[in-house]
């Protein structure tokens, strides 16, 4: 019996092999289930991606040992207080050697609190608000554009649409990034001159806009600008055209990038605008799927879906680490934070680079719904493609 | 003035939309005295059915509402035969636990077969509107809300005038002379829950025709069907749409006057009040 045990463990090294002789856990909780699943699963999948694409391209060095990246992903089922308690859970029980991300602001602003006190980085794709990077918080670092900017390419090509859209109304849901969003947004339209003629905050979870139509119906705004989520957006949407709202020109924070949304509202969508810091281009070289454009394919040909800039974000976060952990040579906490506050990269995602509060500068890029296709509309350059503009009313389309 | 009229026919109409969510609930709770934590998850899969009858099949969501109705009642009755009825005499707080049980097993089953995707009904008319006293009401808001009246005014005539009615309310009001009378109480106890989730499905059904679909919309549906019993009572269908509406018309006024920001804190504001100043609710006869 004691001879087997002994053939079992030497199997078990000999097996094994020599490829990798260690092992560098990354953890996350994520949102798998629960009302905000539909786009945690861009950061399932695209952490996941990228570790295994970095083990098939021979893992990492550092010093001189060969690492091989593992993920540990817990599911916070949606809930922020059960996903604080999951990173200290995979710092102090799992060990993990470094953290991923969560989705979301308030996910983040309150995570990022946990690699604080346990001063180990993370890096996360998931939140974009102000507040996560305005605290002097050393150990977060983020692959989203700056919330407060989310807007500023609409705004910028609003002033070269004719007719230019005079009026605009702000609505934003009463959460971390759609506040800050809103903050943002209401200095860049003071500065470049719109009158904002409505400036309402909702309930972040709201699914009836009927009211807020009707106030919007009676301010009689030229452009709309919403910052909310997915949900909130399709259903605004959806009662703008019941009730007949017909601004000449309206912008959702998020929804438009996705497959879903041009799904779930068909027709519909068209004419709404929004914003991405990604797209699938062939001009962004990655070390380790090819390009932006590759990557898009094969994560669509494995998952099903089509990536969006969630995904690209998250794929940079692992990314980051690889590049960080290999500048350390050490797997010591402290050193890889310091690396990562200097690693500078090109990437399927776009140049990644933090700033001295953590975050990277992306621009983002107006895109416009056209016939149920995405197009690109105005970006740091300026025009890309013409827009569709101004939107024709509800009846006359 | 047109402003406010808008926002009260908005508020109105958002009223019969809950009321008929409430309404299944209230029936439920008034009978069996077990309150469904599950209500909004049947209302959630009313949604999906109509979707997906809607989606493959192309039946429109008013003529999909039959059968997505008997698809919720043959799943509630199975649930109330088969698991429920075991622990109807238990305390409460087990059949909320259950009940509760219920709502996780069905959300979690529904992402894993639906998928997350956000989804929508969207029919040629969902958007068609028209102009009344110069308020646009939407089309398909004015017929759910007919079609949520029409099913509360069928469900009190059956209750009134109905052998199989009466015996379900005679099971409420007296047990005991329900059974010496020969009403078989473990059947009219699963198909007032078959009822119940037949209504949910009922809502269901229309809900997707107004806003979007995915398999958490449960939670917050069952939160709010149970203020609304609360605010209406229980003793009769009507006040539970008198609830619907009131609390419809109360979360749009906020929404005017306060800010969209504050419309739950305006109705849960008055569950409150409700329970403070008349516990039996607004048509609730006190004893």
């Amino acid at each position: 019996m004691r001879e087997f045990q002994l053939f079992c463990i030497a199997a078990v090294f000999l097996v094994s092999g020599p490829a990798f002789s260690e092992t560098i856990t990354l953890g996350a909780s994520v949102q798998i289930t629960g009302p905000l699943a539909n786009t945690g699963r861009y950061y399932r999948d695209g952490y996941e991606f990228a570790i295994e694409k970095i083990n098939k391209k021979g893992g990492i060095r550092a010093g001189n040992v060969n690492y091989k990246l593992a993920l540990k992903l817990l599911d916070n089922q949606s809930d922020v207080n059960l996903s604080v308690r999951q990173y200290v859970q995979l710092l102090t029980e799992d060990k993990v050697n470094f953290l991923l991300g969560p989705y979301a602001s308030n996910f983040a602003l309150a995570t990022s609190s946990v690699s604080e006190k346990y001063q180990v980085p993370m890096i996360q794709g998931g939140g974009a608000s102000d507040q996560i990077f305005s605290r002097g918080y050393k150990y977060i670092f983020g692959t989203l554009p700056v919330a407060s900017e989310y807007f500023s390419s609409n705004i910028a090509a609003m002033d070269t649409l004719k007719p230019k859209p005079e009026k605009v109304a702000l609505l934003f849901a009463d959460d971390a990034f759609d506040v800050s969003v809103a903050d943002g947004t209401r200095n860049i339209l003071t500065k470049s001159g719109f009158k904002l003629v409505l400036d309402k905050r909702y309930a972040s979870n709201s699914s009836d806009f009927n009211s807020l139509l009707s106030l919007i119906k009676d301010s009689q705004p030229d452009a709309i600008l919403v910052a909310g989520h997915e949900t909130e957006v399709l259903n605004f949407i959806r009662q703008a055209k019941s009730l007949n709202v017909s601004p000449k020109f309206y912008s959702f924070t998020v929804g438009v990038p996705t497959e879903d949304f041009r799904k779930a509202l068909g027709k519909d969508g068209d004419y709404a605008f929004g914003m991405t810091s990604w797209l699938p281009s062939a001009a962004l070289k990655d070390e380790y799927f090819g390009n932006g454009e590759a990557f898009a394919k094969e994560y669509a040909d494995r998952f099903g879906y089509d990536p969006d800039y969630h995904a690209a974000s998250a794929v940079a976060d692992v990314e980051a680490f690889a590049k960080a952990i290999e500048a350390a040579g050490t797997l010591d906490p402290g050193k890889v934070r310091d690396a990562i506050a200097h690693v500078s990269f090109d990437s399927l995602y776009g140049r990644i680079q933090f700033s001295a509060a953590g975050q990277i500068s992306l621009p983002q890029i107006m895109i416009q719904v056209q016939n149920g296709k995405l197009v690109p509309i105005y970006g740091q350059k300026g025009l890309i493609n013409s827009p569709l503009y101004p939107m024709p009313s509800w009846d006359h389309r | 003035m047109v402003l406010l009229w808008q926002v009260l026919a908005n508020g109105i109409l958002l009223g019969g939309l809950y009321a008929l969510m409430a309404l299944g609930l209230a029936l439920v709770w008034g009978v069996l005295n077990i309150v469904n934590l599950a209500h909004g998850a049947f209302i959630m899969l009313g949604a999906y059915v109509c979707y997906y009858l809607f989606a493959l099949v192309h039946v429109d969501p008013f003529l999909a509402l039959p059968a997505v109705m008997v698809v919720l009642f043959v799943l509630g009755y199975t649930l109330q035969r088969h698991v429920l009825n075991l622990i109807i005499r238990a305390p409460m707080f087990n059949t909320l636990l259950v009940t509760f049980g219920f709502e996780v097993v069905l959300t979690n089953l529904a992402q894993m077969i639906f998928s997350a995707d956000f989804r929508t009904v969207n029919p040629g008319y969902a958007g068609a509107n028209f102009n009344l006293l110069g308020a646009t009401i939407p089309l398909a808001r004015i017929l759910a809300f007919t079609t949520g009246l029409s099913l509360t005014a069928g469900l009190w005539f059956f209750l009134l005038k109905a052998r199989l009615g009466r015996a379900i309310r005679a099971t409420a009001q007296n047990l005991i002379a329900a059974r010496l009378y020969g009403v078989e109480t473990r059947t009219i106890y699963a198909i007032t829950f078959g009822l119940g989730a037949a209504l949910a499905g009922a809502a269901g059904d229309l809900y997707g025709l107004v806003s979007q679909i995915n398999p958490y919309i449960g939670g917050s549906l069952t939160a709010k069907s149970f203020a609304i019993c609360i605010i209406g009572g229980l003793q009769n269908p009507l006040g539970v749409v008198v609830g619907g509406i009131f609390l419809g018309i109360v979360e749009s006024l906020t929404a005017l006057y306060l800010g969209p920001t504050y419309t739950d804190v305006a109705s849960f504001g008055i569950l409150v009040l409700v329970l403070v100043l008349r516990p039996t609710g607004l048509l609730g006869r006190t004893a």
